[in-house]
């Protein structure tokens, strides 16, 4: 699909830049923020080396989690491999911290949060809410085992509907972000079909002119002329001069029809060439005809064209499929003897003159 | 003097109608009286027998094609030769199927009109060239088998070349590049469907000697096969 492509490639720019920006979040919060809150509050925790270990435990979950999403959508069993271990090492940090003091130091919640956003961004939004749930209802868990204050409710719902708060908002903001790039890409793409529309429009268009000119300059002055009264169909001129209209207005008709094959275009533009001297061509096929190789080709239409120049006013081209190949005929009133060219390239010609008529035949055989 | 042949012609542009009653007009012999000339089918007289011995019958009939017509003309007793615009050989073979006598294209009417409706009212073959293409494009599994003297003088006839010419280029006389190329034709007419005009035509080739009875021995094969599985379609009788 050559005119997806670009859409789809535009698309995936947008949702990588998305991917990136939650990225550098994510980092940047766990660095800086949780980082910060776990080197402020130092001395308060009983052991600092555990939370430190902790704090790495998290950091390899968003290294890894990171490493997953910029590859792509990460399965369900990836993502939630990394969401549970930062929900574990976030229910880990949380109890083994001072009881009263639990959420001013509790650095680990925030980032367990942004854990889970960041792999679960792309899966169902579902996912991501019940892992926040489970991650708010640890932490109270880890408080209710710790003896639960009504101060420390208030400020627990405080906290939970901040962080969790951000955290739905960014994942809402990229989920939308991600559509509008969707619907830019199916616009970009739709553009890009319509045009590549007008561009097959257009090549009918200058065929059909062409065709139209071709006529113009042709046939149309000779039909003006018969309406008109001043050329006169009793003259014989005028009735060669109508048959090699009727002539060419039959190929034109035909031209694109069931003329596959650059050997029948050759030998058509030969007949054009023809037509302009004022001699009426006929071309006929019957049957499929095979590909003939270039080499011969050029050998035939040189027949042609030695037999169409010496026709005084018409000719006749059939091409005929014989056992193993093709019978190129010509039969024309060329009067004197044309000189034909050597058989080669697999081409064999023979030919007759009767009176003032050419029969000419060039067989190419596939054998 | 011999009688002359009726003829009705079935066209739906008056201007053609005109054109080929001007060529049956101006035929030296006047062998051919045209009786009728109608835009449809519907136009033809209703009576007891046939208003004409030969239609000639312009395949398009506003837009339609009516080849699937031809059976009913047949059987009512007429003899139909298709006069068209079209040339493809599948139009053509379905046409000689269905129980045309000849096929004249366009093109080539005013060399070979009123000949091919002198032929078909003596239940004669007239192949014209563009029921020589048909038969040399013809590639169903179930076509007759032509000689290759039958073949050549087809493809000969095919490629422009006078009777005459065929015959000088195939060391044989004119009459029996006739003769090769009418039991061509006659092979057609005994194979396919079943049509009395096919009939009529076999029977005369067998007595102008064109063809023997043994020549179309394939055909009678094909007969008995089509006896043993009847899904292979009905010969001719």
């Amino acid at each position: 699909m050559t005119a997806a492509a670009p859409a789809t490639t535009m698309s995936g720019r947008y949702q990588r830049a998305f991917t990136i920006a939650v990225v550098v979040l994510v980092a940047g919060w766990h660095l800086v923020g949780a980082g910060g809150q776990l080197l402020d509050y130092r001395p308060a925790y009983s052991s600092f080396a555990f939370q430190g270990a902790m704090w790495l435990v998290m950091a390899l979950a968003i290294t890894a989690g990171s490493v997953m999403v910029l590859r792509g959508t990460p399965g369900w069993r990836a993502a939630w491999a990394v969401a549970v271990i930062a929900l574990a090492a976030s229910t880990a940090a949380a109890a083994a911290s001072p009881a009263g003091q639990m959420l001013a130091v509790n650095w680990a919640w925030g980032s367990a949060g942004w854990t889970g956003v960041l792999v679960l961004l792309r899966r169902r939004f579902g996912e991501l809410a019940w892992f926040l749930a489970a991650e708010a209802l640890a932490t109270l868990g880890v408080q209710v085992w710790d003896g639960l204050q009504r101060a420390d409710l208030a400020g627990f719902l405080a906290v939970l509907a901040w962080s969790t708060g951000a955290q739905v908002a960014v994942a809402a903001g990229v989920r939308a972000l991600d559509l509008a790039a969707g619907q830019a890409a199916t616009a970009a793409r739709n553009e890009h079909a319509a045009r590549e529309r007008a561009a097959t429009a257009e090549i009918i268009r200058v065929a059909r002119h062409a065709r139209w000119l071709t006529l113009q300059e042709s046939a149309v002055p000779l039909v003006a002329e018969l309406a008109a009264g001043t050329a006169d169909p009793g003259d014989a001129q005028v009735r060669i001069r109508c048959a090699v209209q009727a002539a060419r207005l039959r190929r034109l008709l035909a031209e694109g029809d069931e003329v596959p094959g650059s050997l029948v275009h050759e030998l058509h533009a030969s007949a054009d060439m023809a037509e302009r001297r004022g001699v009426a061509v006929e071309i006929e096929t019957a049957g499929l005809l095979p590909q003939v190789p270039g080499p011969a080709r050029r050998v035939i239409t040189d027949a042609a064209i030695a037999i169409l120049t010496a026709a005084r006013s018409q000719a006749r081209i059939t091409l005929a499929v014989v056992a193993a190949g093709i019978a190129v005929s010509f039969v024309a009133d060329t009067g004197v003897v044309v000189g034909l060219p050597a058989a080669s390239e697999g081409v064999a010609i023979e030919h007759q003159q009767d009176g003032g008529m050419l029969w000419a035949e060039a067989r190419w055989n596939s054998r | 003097m011999e009688q002359q042949v009726t003829v009705a012609i079935i066209e739906d542009h008056p201007v053609v109608t005109e054109g080929v009653a001007s060529w049956i007009r101006s035929d030296p012999g006047q062998r051919v009286l045209l009786v009728q000339t109608a835009r449809d089918l519907t136009g033809l007289r209703a009576g007891p027998g046939p208003s004409a011995d030969v239609i000639i019958l312009d395949l398009e009939l506003s837009g339609e094609l009516v080849t699937a017509q031809i059976p009913g003309l047949v059987a009512a007793g007429y003899r139909v030769v298709a006069f068209s615009g079209h040339t493809d050989p599948v139009i053509v073979m379905e046409t000689l199927d269905n129980g045309a006598h000849a096929y004249v294209s366009k093109d080539e009417g005013s060399d070979h009109l009123v000949e091919a409706v002198l032929a078909a009212a003596a239940d004669r073959p007239y192949v014209t060239r563009s029921q020589a293409k048909a038969i040399l494009a013809d590639q169903r599994p179930d076509r007759p088998t032509l000689s290759q003297q039958e073949r050549q003088a087809l493809l000969l006839w095919f490629q422009g070349m006078s009777k005459a010419s065929v015959g000088r280029r195939m060391s044989i006389s004119e009459n029996t590049v006739r003769q090769y190329i009418s039991r061509a034709r006659a092979k057609y007419a005994a194979t396919g469907r079943t049509a009395p005009s096919k009939d009529a035509l076999l029977a005369r080739a067998i007595e102008d000697g064109v063809i023997k009875p043994g020549d179309i021995m394939p055909y009678q094969s094909f007969a008995r096969a089509a006896a043993d599985h009847p899904n292979l379609g009905a010969p001719g009788r």
